[in-house]
């Protein structure tokens, strides 16, 4: 044995002061689990209330913080809507991020090797508001955009910031998202979103929704009590997905077919006269255009299309109206169609049409608008809103039915060659990774006169941009309070956990307040983000202190309250059946089938993606407690249809290179009957190009590689499940 | 008072979501790579009369239990409460109790150099009697997990176990101590 050999007793000497170096990072070698349960067991703590990073749910959680500063235990809360008392793998793992060996801990600029180096916050300050101001002053603040996933602090500074510099461009990831859904929905009902009553249902259909997949734990307890309760819950998806443990019947569908599925079960509806002809008559317009328009779209019509059999559709359909008011069509998110398909819009308003024929909106077991609470107004002036930038958000008006509110990044991206936009700035967003066509989205920021990106870790769109600014993670800070609605509404606290794990990083409410002040605005942010979460909570009776203590504030007198739903936030109060916005923007005036994009043909299939429970988007991959578990049970593969696998030579496990128009690479096949034969699905998780993300780094593909650069027209969405792939198996 | 601790675990609510590994490792400070709990998945049928399975495996506190047995200096033994437990400063790392357990639920820790396994939270369970309880037991969203003292047939462990016949994932093969429900 060499001297060098780390002997048991060796080890234990070194790791007695290594416990020190690490303390509070969880991992502290021999001996850890005694110590993780004795801390937790007996050892005084103090409780500190946080909302979970790990997805755009953000749990309510306590964390359990030991005198030594170390964090022990996270336990969630029974009363945040989201969360309903426990959380999920990610929450768990991804709180590991602070003390990640691989965090951004000091300001960086690209050199011209394209080498990143370490600069002062003044020096990134100093330098990029000097571009700031010569964009605006040569091309207005307009050739600006800002691209954030939202988070409660990140919300609130990002867009005062832009608005301050008078640019309405503030995006969402919307457009990889639910923005199709959202764009949607909202010509049909007024609103964005609604939520099925899962838990007191007498039947649900899922459009490829897997509460079990992308799991927000409360949506997940109330399809369990559903299904316990005897509900019906039908899964129309491509994949078996994990909700079908509570789930009693599996629809396979082509992917990108939803809207035949609803057309053709509206019809039989419609046909028949098996539906709210009441509802219809008195609170809604323009029935009689889709009636007559789905005269063509019978269950054989859909079958063709969907690989549904037609006695099926027309089943499912009538077992909806038996079940009705007590039924919907559930609303979805970004799965399967939130921004998938050229017909996604079009598929959310199919959608609402269809729950609006089973009237079941606003009824108990239906499917109710949540009940929202809100800050109201800051009397104070120094937190007086910048005025209202003039121009609409870049974008609105190519894509006139997307959702302003969330916008069309990609869009904007693609005017960065133009020379409409000139500075983009993007905060907590891996955009060029799951966005679009990441080769794409990095060209088109290429040619930028100012790239930022602020972040935890460095991700492909930091490595697009010139500089990179390192922010705190979510552990280390106190976020403007977040207002969540549901059964129940709520306000809840993310305050901060532990102390700064690097020095050199700053939170998001300073970042921005100290950039306005460079760019000349900050006058606008004369406040802490302490004085401006107690000056909120005022608005509704409570105060930092109190929520401080209480972690998730509950307002029992804004519960919801069942009734059926007879005014709607269109303009005229009614639920449209046409709308003359669709209409304007070339779509019919009710929906009517719309081709996807693309279509495979023989031995070709779509390549779909979607979550696994441990993983969200290409956020997690990097968590080392996330990945091993990918790794231990490959679940980095691509899922190919068993009896396609067959006849192709194919066998579990066998390395495959998979094709699409824009890229080519190789994984290995997981051959399962859990998926129709047409589709091929690669969770959206993996591929990381990002050398320094050591743990993500190479493993699996990457979905955006393989999809164009296309943007769906009218509402805006990426289109993310637009391409065609093949699949060759190696060395044959 | 002695108890006998055990668990039931109803697979057919468990949708595979591994939190009841990130939590055990999260809360209990492990490493990423030493997990606990390992998931075996079984599907059948074919498209669209599909079913799947996934069964968590982890130490099953055996009474007959076979690491103990082999280990040959004495770092695994069984505690007075029927517990499992694994002496760190006695393993010598030979890796013979993780061949001899049926359930390959036994990990070797490269830092350390010793074998691990689920400790059924012992000092948390130990610290509150009253309300004896599993990191993976709390931490499971869908509720697949019960944990109690298999002598007291009051508690809900021992009704459940008797209400849903759940059984030992190897029948007698071990007197092991978490019931399956199927």
């Amino acid at each position: 044995m060499s001297d060098n050999a780390l002997t048991r007793r060796s080890f234990l000497k070194r790791s007695a002061a290594g416990a020190a170096v690490v303390a509070g990072s969880g991992f502290v070698g021999f001996s850890a689990w005694e110590q993780g349960q004795q801390a937790r067991a007996a050892g005084t703590k103090k409780a500190v209330h946080s909302l979970c990073n790990s997805c755009s749910s953000k749990c309510g959680f306590t964390a359990y913080v030991g005198e030594d500063g170390r964090f022990t235990e996270m336990v969630g809360d029974k009363d945040h809507p989201y969360c309903d008392g426990t959380l999920c793998a990610r929450g768990y793992g991804y709180a590991s991020i602070a003390w990640s060996e691989d965090r951004l801990t000091d300001p960086l600029k690209k050199n011209d090797a394209g080498e990143f180096e370490a600069i002062s916050w003044d020096q990134a300050y100093a330098e990029i508001a000097e571009k700031v101001q010569s964009i605006i002053s040569s091309d207005g603040p307009q050739a600006l955009a800002m691209i954030q996933d939202p988070r409660p602090s990140g919300s609130y500074y990002t867009a005062r910031f832009m608005n301050a510099l008078g640019s309405a461009n503030v995006y969402t990831h919307g457009v990889a998202c639910n923005m199709s859904k959202n764009s949607g929905m909202t010509q049909a009902i007024g609103a964005a979103d609604f939520t099925a009553d899962v838990a007191n249902a007498k039947m649900v259909m899922f459009l490829g929704r897997s509460y079990a997949d992308g799991i927000r734990p409360s949506s997940l307890h109330a399809l369990q009590e559903g299904h316990a309760k005897g509900a019906r819950f039908v899964m129309v998806d491509p994949r078996y997905n994990n909700s079908m443990h509570f789930c009693d019947e599996w629809v396979p569908i082509r992917p990108g077919t939803d809207l035949a599925l609803i057309l053709g079960m509206a019809h039989v509806l419609v046909t028949q006269g098996t539906y709210d002809t009441a509802y219809v008559e008195q609170y809604t317009v323009g029935f009689e255009d889709w009636a007559a328009r789905l005269a063509e779209y019978t269950p054989e019509w859909a079958a063709e299309k969907t690989g549904i059999p037609a006695e099926t559709i027309e089943r499912l359909a009538n077992e909806m109206w038996e079940a009705a008011p007590q039924s919907c069509i559930e609303q979805g998110w970004r799965a399967a169609y939130g921004c998938a398909h050229q017909n996604s819009g079009e598929t959310a308003r199919a959608l609402c049409l269809f729950n609006t024929l089973l009237g079941c909106w606003g009824l108990e077991g239906g499917a109710y608008m949540p009940a929202s609470a809100s800050a109201g107004k800051l009397s104070d002036p120094k937190f007086a809103a910048p005025a209202k930038p003039a121009d609409k958000i870049l974008g609105q008006a190519e894509y006139p039915l997307s959702s302003g509110g969330m916008g069309v990044s990609t869009y904007a991206l693609s005017q960065v060659p133009e020379g409409t936009v000139k500075g983009v700035f993007f905060y907590q967003s891996n955009c060029v990774a799951g966005y679009s066509n990441p080769a794409q989205l990095t060209e088109f920021l290429a040619s930028a006169e100012l790239s930022v990106a602020i972040d935890v870790q460095l991700t492909e769109t930091c490595q697009a941009c010139q500089y990179v600014l390192p922010d705190t993670c979510y552990l280390e800070r106190l976020e403007v309070p977040e207002f969540v609605g549901g059964k129940v509404p709520v306000v809840s606290l993310r305050d901060r956990v532990i102390e700064k794990v690097h020095p050199n990083t700053k939170p998001v409410d300073e970042i921005f307040a100290e950039l306005a002040e460079a760019c000349g605005v900050g006058e606008y942010f004369q406040f802490t983000v302490d004085e401006l979460a107690d000056a909120q909570l005022q608005t509704v009776g409570l105060s930092l202190d109190a929520l401080r203590e209480e972690g998730t504030h509950v307002f029992e007198d804004k519960a919801l309250k069942y009734a059926l739903k007879t005014s709607w936030g269109t303009a005229d109060k009614k639920v449209h059946f046409t709308s003359e916005a669709c209409e304007k923007a070339g779509f019919p005036a009710s929906p009517g089938w719309l081709e996807p994009k693309v279509t495979p043909g023989e031995g070709e299939f779509r390549l779909i993606g979607g979550k696994q429970a441990i993983h969200t988007h290409t956020q997690t991959a990097n968590i080392p407690a996330l990945m091993e578990i990918t790794k231990k049970y490959g679940l980095e593969r691509i899922w190919m249809n068993a009896d396609v696998a067959e006849q192709m030579g194919i066998a579990d496990g066998d390395e495959v290179e998979l094709s699409s128009e824009t890229h080519t690479g190789r994984t290995r096949v997981k051959v399962t009957q859990r998926i129709e034969p047409t589709s091929i699905y690669l969770p959206s998780h993996y591929g990381c190009s990002v050398p320094e993300q050591k743990t993500a780094y190479q493993v699996g593909l990457r979905q955006m590689d393989f999809v164009p650069f296309h943007i769906e027209p009218g509402y805006g969405g990426t289109m993310s499940q637009e391409t065609i792939v093949t699949v060759k198996k190696v060395g044959a | 008072m002695m108890t006998r601790y055990g668990m039931l675990i109803d697979t057919t609510k468990c949708i595979g979501c591994y939190a009841c590994r990130t939590a055990c490792q999260r809360q209990n400070g492990q490493d990423p790579a030493v997990d606990y709990i390992r998931y075996e998945e079984r599907e059948v049928g074919t498209l669209p009369n599909v079913a799947c399975e996934t069964v968590p495996l982890q130490c099953m506190h055996c009474e007959d239990a076979p690491c103990v047995k082999v280990c040959p200096t004495g770092a695994s033994s069984i505690d007075e409460n029927g517990v499992v437990t694994v002496d760190e400063n006695k393993c010598i790392g030979c890796k013979y109790c993780m061949a001899a357990c049926p359930y390959q639920v036994r990990v070797h820790n490269a830092v350390t150099g010793a074998v691990e396994k689920c400790k059924f939270c012992h000092h948390w369970v130990y610290e509150h009697p009253e309300t004896p309880s599993n990191t993976c037991v709390t931490a499971c969203v869908t509720g697949c997990r019960i944990f109690g003292d298999l002598d007291d047939p009051e508690c809900e462990l021992s009704r459940a176990i008797v209400e849903k016949n759940a059984q030992p994932i190897m029948g007698d093969l071990t007197k092991a101590k978490i019931f399956y429900v199927r």
